[in-house]
């Protein structure tokens, strides 16, 4: 029989397929592994009451995260997604206030600072214990700690290790490690007893309380094991959160109960919580949050347009189509005001050459590039309202310096600001020697006044504005070619090859501290775009800022920071290193079935999640 | 046989080489690295990015991490996802079965709809059925995946008939067995959808000229002339000796099982292989991407040799050893 296989064939195909599918369903649907059971320990003494009206217990969170969890592991992650779901775990022994901004206590339910402002004693709040019943207690500060600055010990001196820089080698080298490190030098801490912990710093350094303070503090009894046996960084990653929740311990309201990757990640309340309501009941009253994994903050504003999620922060270009489901679905979006988001156009003033001798920027527009008044001029000509309006559609605010009117405390409306007018552009322009002839801006040696800008080409909203701000300057008579491009190329030309002319980036963030600015405020530093990591400031007036900002770094009385902070602010806004443009207004969307929502511009709407409730469904 | 399978196997040892130290020399060509977006961090200090630099090889030449690498992969170490810290075989492992899944139910539907459609396209053929059919196919092989995707999205969206992307549901985890079946099967409706359609285009057109070849062949006359039906005639005799060259095809679907669905699962937003692949080629995320390529290029091989065998064993003409 010529054509016999093919009924084998056929009959083998469909059973292997089958047989496959058969087992591919059931593969997914494996049996739970036994959770260890959780000690519920009695409330703490120092339990925090919260005060809000009392409610109902058991809804769940529906919401949606934009990107995937790459790691548990605060050590290890770097990216936004982990950020959120790790600080939804753990918690840092002082938090901030979501209405001024200032330090207010968290796990620490006081502190002191010794007069001579380099000892700051931690009273931990008595009682709490972690998620999984265990006694939270100053060891696990001490260990937080130690793994910061844990060295590579060398095995016959006990010396440590160092690398073929002459510099010392961390076992664990994290985010942290270098982060709390005070001018090269490390912090000590010290338990003087099991709910006291003193910290001394090096030398003056007023952002500790809140750096220092704020830092995630780490379950000695889950990790002390792989920080001894070297496997610390490798603890707490996607495969745990698959396969073993429960073993990532925390502080916060919420423990992880499963993760799909790419799917959801689910939290369930914290059994041991130590915030309790007005009747002493132990806090959240949510029972659960759902947290939807998305592809970006479009698919994340899709869904909760839906009203298929229950918070949510939507982009200022997003609103308008948000809002028309409201009263359809039954949430609220709110305007909470400026955001921390900052964008800005910077030239490069780079006075080095490349390798081959060349200058990174042609004398000739390096010549106008650092003369005040030309960064004043280009100032004056770009029309903010009319990117406000054009862009934005209303839904930014003008940005007059480095600091977003959100941080009012930090804010100082007295800087020089710089409105729309042409006319004094051209009149600065003129006081520097430029002439026009037909239309084009021309320098004093006769060059056009022309160059270029780049962009990361994936923000939209910023190739719009380079755009309005192209045709403001050729209103000026002056030529501006555009680059958009991948936002790895920028970083490569801004910090590594140099060879741009002008930038618009934007920062957002905004750390509660002045002093977190440093690196980009102080002429050393690694993001102090214009020119960074000068080896000597390059003009007086970057020095006096160096000079700022290290008081700033040394003085903890708030008043004087804030005067040195002003300064700083002002002489950014007189030189102009940084042209500011606007800064885009925060929108946040809540379901209306929610209780207890008190939104705050700094808090967002889920500052009190522990006090939110709503009827369960 | 064995001897053939051994030579076919042997051939992915230059040719994964030559694909690895391109992906190496690409990817050092391109702007930036894993740490580029760091950098623009403000709270990230500049001593850790050096110390990361050094611990993951960034600051070498590309040549020196590439002889690294292979030294590992020599050793069965395929190395570390620098943004995961995991294994990258466990990271794979998490996503293969989901698009294994997607692949597999795209596959059968396009199998199982486009033959039956081609082998009727080609006995009725120049029918009004006919007709439909080839217009049909035209259309579908003219619409690229990624756009019937993005259609599919905006159909569930509108409707919401259907779940807008993702694997299960919410209540996934709390549903019986059944439940969960039906669950996965419902949110696998719209990507199966948009894979097969295009295959269903192509194999049906393949499917019915191949049969029109058959039918008009010598033994298919005899066959009638037997006095066998006419349905015995076509199913028994034609359909066995049409399909063979689908056979090889079959060989080439087998190959884009692992890493076929990528535009379908980024649009889609199905949490299998092709979202990490793209995420990781995104990020740089170095030996991610290598793995990836490395699973397409071996499947590659697999596919074709499996369709070789498949043929071997089905068409009797064909033998894979050399005549002695």
């Amino acid at each position: 029989m010529a054509h016999s296989g093919f009924d084998k064939y056929a009959a083998t195909r469909a059973s292997l397929l089958g047989g496959l599918a058969v087992f591919l369903l059931s593969a997914c649907n494996e049996v739970p592994v036994e959770r260890p059971v959780v000690r519920v320990a009695p409330i703490p003494e120092d339990a925090l009451v919260v005060d809000f009206p009392t409610g109902q217990f058991g809804a769940n969170i529906v919401e949606t995260l934009a990107g995937d969890l790459a790691t548990v592991n605060p050590l290890v992650n770097e990216s936004v997604a982990g950020s959120a779901v790790i600080g939804r775990i753990l918690e840092g022994l002082i938090t901030l206030d979501p209405n001024t901004g200032e330090v207010i206590p968290n796990l620490a339910k006081s502190w002191e600072i010794s007069d001579d402002n380099l000892q700051y004693t931690f009273h931990l709040r008595r009682g709490v214990h972690w998620s999984d019943g265990h006694p939270f207690t100053a060891d696990d500060v001490l260990f937080t700690w130690s793994t910061f600055f844990a060295k590579e010990l060398d095995p016959d001196s006990g010396e440590p290790r160092l690398d073929e820089n002459g510099r010392v080698q961390y076992r664990y080298t994290s985010r942290s490690t270098f982060g709390q490190m005070i001018n090269g030098q490390e912090p000590t801490v010290e338990k003087l007893d099991a709910h006291t912990v003193r910290f001394t710093t090096p030398e003056v350094y007023a952002p500790f309380l809140l750096f220092g303070g704020g830092e995630e503090i780490l379950p000695k009894h889950i990790l002390k094991a792989s920080f001894d046996d070297g496997t610390l960084m490798d603890q707490w990653s996607v495969e745990t959160a698959i396969n073993e929740p429960w073993k990532i311990v925390g502080l916060n309201m919420y423990v992880l109960e499963s993760y799909r990757p790419g799917e959801r990640i689910v939290f369930a309340k914290n059994p041991n919580y130590w915030k309790v309501n007005l009747d002493g009941e132990r806090l959240p009253y949510v029972e659960r949050v759902i947290t939807k994994i998305v592809q970006d903050v479009n698919s994340s504003n899709v869904a909760f347009a839906q009203g298929l999620t229950d918070f949510e922060s939507i982009a200022p270009d997003n609103v308008a189509w948000v809002k028309r489901g409201e009263a359809r679905f039954d949430y609220t979006v709110l305007d909470m005001g400026p955001s921390n988001q900052t964008n800005f156009i910077w030239f490069n003033l780079n006075p080095g050459k490349d390798e081959e001798g060349v200058p990174y920027v042609e004398p000739h527009k390096f010549e106008w590039f650092s003369d005040q008044r030309f960064r004043q001029a280009i100032s004056y000509g770009i029309n903010r309202e009319g990117i406000i309006r054009g862009v934005y559609f209303d839904r930014a605010d003008v940005l007059h310096g480095y600091v977003s009117p959100k941080r009012k405390f930090w804010y100082n409306d007295a800087i020089r600001k710089y409105p729309y007018s042409p006319e004094t552009s051209r009149a600065l322009f003129a006081e520097m020697g430029f002439t026009y002839k037909a239309g084009k801006l021309h320098d004093s040696h006769g060059n056009p006044i022309e160059f270029s800008l780049m962009t990361n080409s994936s923000n939209g909203l910023r190739v719009e504005m380079a755009t309005v701000y192209k045709e403001n300057m050729a209103d000026l008579g002056i030529e501006v070619e555009l680059q958009f491009l991948d936002f790895n190329t920028i970083i490569n030309k801004t910090s590594d090859s140099f060879n741009y002319e002008s930038c618009m980036l934007g920062l957002g963030g905004g750390a509660p501290d002045p002093y977190a600015g440093k690196d980009i405020l102080m002429s050393g530093g690694r993001l102090h775009q214009w020119y960074p990591q000068q080896p000597e400031p390059a003009t007086e007036w970057e020095a006096r800022i160096d000079e700022l900002m290290l008081q700033i770094g040394r003085y903890t009385d708030v008043e004087k920071r804030k005067a040195y902070f002003f300064e700083v602010q002002t002489i950014l806004a007189e030189q102009q290193p940084l042209i500011f443009l606007v800064s885009p207004k925060d929108f946040t969307g809540y379901r209306n079935r929610w209780q207890n929502v008190d939104p705050t511009p700094l808090g967002g709407v889920t500052w009190n999640e522990e006090s939110l409730w709503a009827v369960p469904n | 046989m064995i001897s053939f399978i051994f030579r076919r196997l042997f051939t992915l040892i230059p040719l994964l080489l030559g694909i690895t130290m391109l992906v190496f020399i690409l990817m050092s060509l391109a702007p930036g690295d894993f740490l580029t977006p760091v950098k623009a961090q403000r709270d990230v200090p500049a001593e850790l990015i050096e110390a990361i630099e050094a611990e993951f090889g960034l600051d070498r030449p590309w040549y020196v991490q590439y002889v690294k690498w292979l030294g590992n992969v020599v050793q069965g170490n395929l190395g570390h996802s620098w943004a995961y810290k995991l294994p990258v075989v466990d990271l794979i492992g998490q996503r293969l079965w989901a698009t294994f899944l997607l692949s597999l139910s795209a596959f059968v539907f396009a199998w199982g709809v486009a033959i039956p459609l081609g082998v009727l396209a080609a006995i009725y053929k120049d029918s009004i059925f006919d007709r439909i059919a080839s217009a049909l196919a035209y259309a579908a092989l003219s619409i690229p995946e990624f756009f019937l995707a993005l259609l599919f999205v905006f159909v569930a969206a509108q409707t919401g008939w259907f779940p807008l992307g993702g694997a299960t549901s919410i209540e996934y985890d709390y549903l019986n067995f059944f439940g969960k079946v039906g669950d996965r099967a419902y949110h696998l409706i719209l990507p199966t959808l948009a894979l097969g359609i295009g295959s269903i285009a192509s194999i049906m057109r393949i499917m019915r000229a191949n049969f029109l070849d058959t039918i008009r062949a010598d033994f298919v006359t005899t066959a009638r002339a037997k006095g066998l039906s006419e349905f015995v005639v076509m199913f028994k005799h034609a359909l066995r000796n049409a399909i063979n060259p689908l056979v090889s095809s079959f060989g080439f679907a087998f190959s884009g099982l692992l890493s076929g669905a990528l535009m379908v699962e980024i649009v889609l937003q199905y949490p299998g292989l092709g979202q990490l692949m793209y995420q990781s080629i995104l990020r740089e995320d170095q030996f991610v991407v290598l793995a990836s390529v490395m699973m397409g290029c071996s499947m590659l091989v697999f596919g074709n040799l499996l369709a070789d065998i498949l043929l071997a064993w089905s068409d009797p003409r064909i033998r894979l050893e050399k005549k002695k």
